[in-house]
């Protein structure tokens, strides 16, 4: 009896959560389709948003995330590649580290939003631009990544490490073709936190990337996200509801694909440097 | 893969120096998220009658408008609402005025309610429309959702603290509270007079209250006789400079009355 009660609540657990993800889905997906179309995605909006289209806007959203990954990626790995191989794993200054990146982690995007502002926009220079925004959101998503890969780096068995030592590998030779095609999974997952936090990101984004719906011309241009015009719309603009649904829905869509993208492009990139695991 | 690299590459480097090449014909503003909307879309037909001029609209709310006018890291500041005594260094220019009115189900007899009845209303305190003259019916209070300057006008009116309203509906924009009045015979809202006068004209089954003796109407808005409104304001600092004031001008000018309606705002000025 006591056992049935248990599974009962795991079971009830489980099909609860699925049932409210599904709810929200279904909710953006019904709304959202009715407004959507593709000339929705090829034209600029006017009338505030509330007709026309998000081609702009979804053309910054990638220019956003571009800058974000161009300068997250190489820098997370590093720092991962250090904390595990490069550092001795009970040094202070590594945990100090440690300690930092998970305290950032924990931070409200807001503050990261403040911080871009402060810095990136007015100290730099860079104003509200795109740029702006790929930097605030790459400091955001970093410490996730990199603890991420740096679990995923830890975890590989310390056999490869010696293995390599006797053949005489170099150490950059050890970490580009043995640990790094190994925590490879680690780093897929640390990317798709870091793509699904970005994307979705209005607070950081809203006071360095700005609000300017036109199609920038460059990333020294302001540009709206995504995620920033459905709060607009949603909140600022009476009658914004339906362009907002259709926006979710794509913002939804998008988040899909790119960690699509993401798990076939490490993936690709691991085919010729590991045969098995 | 390195190939691809260094495509991206080429194209953030040529991209920042596109960015560096823009020309001097640029307008910043900052502020407001409620004006926002309204002066992004002024700007765009700014832009497309004047060829090679560029409006870059930020928000960030009111205080952020008059700071960063006063700063100079804005051109224009935007504010949905008067200039404070602290801040009578910048200069504003009403661009439109946006009033708040008290909604009824349209099929509610009462004609008129005292400023005490509706705080009491708001309070919980009264809970019938019989207590103030109507059917015995009981009443829904409908508020709006916290950070909505709506909201911060009704309580400053009505000299109420959000904790002590007792909401059986809390509401977002405009058009949902619309509908939760139109839905149900004894609730009470209020919402912008723009886009109540618009809804009531398409037959929608709400009806304004008068304020202060006035009717919930544009017109009364619009020559200030109604008490429950607020100007929206473009504020700068000292001489704003030629183009700013060019797109002031224009963003005062009778060519952009039908974008301000397009926002349920009222324009000012004579009818």
């Amino acid at each position: 009896m006591k056992e049935r009660g248990f599974t009962l609540l795991i079971w009830a657990s489980a099909l609860l959560v699925a049932a409210m993800l599904l709810w929200v889905l279904s909710d953006v997906f019904i709304k959202g389709l009715s407004h959507l179309s593709w000339s929705f995605l090829m034209d600029e909006p006017s009338d505030s948003g509330r007709s026309g289209g998000i081609a702009p806007i979804l053309i910054s959203t990638l220019l956003i995330l571009l800058v974000a990954l161009f300068v997250s990626i190489p820098l997370g790995l590093a720092v991962a590649v250090w904390l595990s191989d490069f550092t001795e794993q009970r040094s202070e200054f590594a945990n100090i580290i440690r300690l930092t990146l998970d305290a950032l982690t924990g931070v409200p995007s807001i503050v990261y939003g403040l911080f871009g502002n402060a810095f990136f926009s007015i100290f730099l220079g860079l104003g509200f631009s795109i740029v702006s925004g790929g930097l605030t959101l790459a400091c955001m998503i970093l410490p996730v990544f990199i603890r991420t890969c740096e679990s995923g780096l830890s975890a590989v068995n310390n056999d490869w490490r010696k293995g390599a030592l006797a053949l005489g590998l170099s150490r950059s030779a050890t970490v580009w073709h043995i640990l790094l095609p190994a925590a490879a999974p680690a780093i897929v997952t640390g990317l798709i936190l870091g793509i699904g936090r970005a994307t979705a990101e209005t607070a950081a984004l809203i006071f360095t990337s700005g609000y300017v719906d036109r199609m920038p011309e460059s990333v020294m241009d302001s540009g709206r996200s995504l995620a920033v015009h459905i709060y607009d719309l949603s909140m600022n603009v009476t009658g914004g509801d339906d362009a907002a649904y259709a926006s979710a829905f794509v913002l939804i869509t998008l988040i899909i694909l790119l960690n699509t993208f993401a798990q076939a492009g490490v993936n690709r990139w691991l085919k010729g440097r590991l045969v098995a695991l | 893969m390195k190939k691809n690299v260094l495509c991206l590459c080429a194209l953030l480097c040529f991209s920042v120096q596109q960015g560096a090449m823009a020309s001097s014909d640029r307008l910043r503003l900052t502020g407001s998220s409620t004006v926002a909307p309204l002066i992004l879309e002024m700007a765009k037909m700014y832009e497309k009658e004047h060829d090679g001029v560029r409006i870059d609209v930020q928000t960030g709310g009111s205080s952020r408008g008059v700071n960063d006018a006063r700063l100079g890291l804005a051109d224009i500041g935007m504010a949905s609402r008067e200039l404070k005594p602290s801040e009578q260094d910048l200069k504003p220019y009403t661009i439109a005025m946006d009033g708040i009115g008290i909604i009824l189900h349209r099929s509610n007899p009462v004609t008129a309610l005292s400023q005490r009845q509706i705080t009491a209303i708001y309070k919980g305190n009264i809970h019938n429309w019989r207590e103030v003259g109507g059917e015995d019916l009981p009443i829904t209070v409908v508020n709006k959702a916290e950070g909505h300057s709506t909201l911060e006008l009704f309580l400053k009116y009505f000299s109420l603290k959000n904790s002590q309203i007792k909401a059986h509906v809390v509401i977002g924009d405009n058009q949902q509270g619309i509908k939760t009045v139109a839905g149900n015979p004894g609730a009470i809202g209020y919402v912008s007079v723009g886009t109540a006068q618009y809804e009531e004209g398409r037959g929608t089954a709400i009806k304004q209250l008068p304020m202060g003796g006035y009717a919930a109407t544009v017109a009364n808005v619009q020559n200030g006789f109604f008490p429950l409104s607020r100007p929206l304001n473009l504020v700068v600092k000292g001489e704003p400079s030629p183009l700013a004031m060019r797109f002031i001008k224009f963003a005062q000018s009778d060519a952009v009355h039908g974008l301000i309606k397009a926002q349920f705002f009222v324009p000012v000025g004579p009818l």
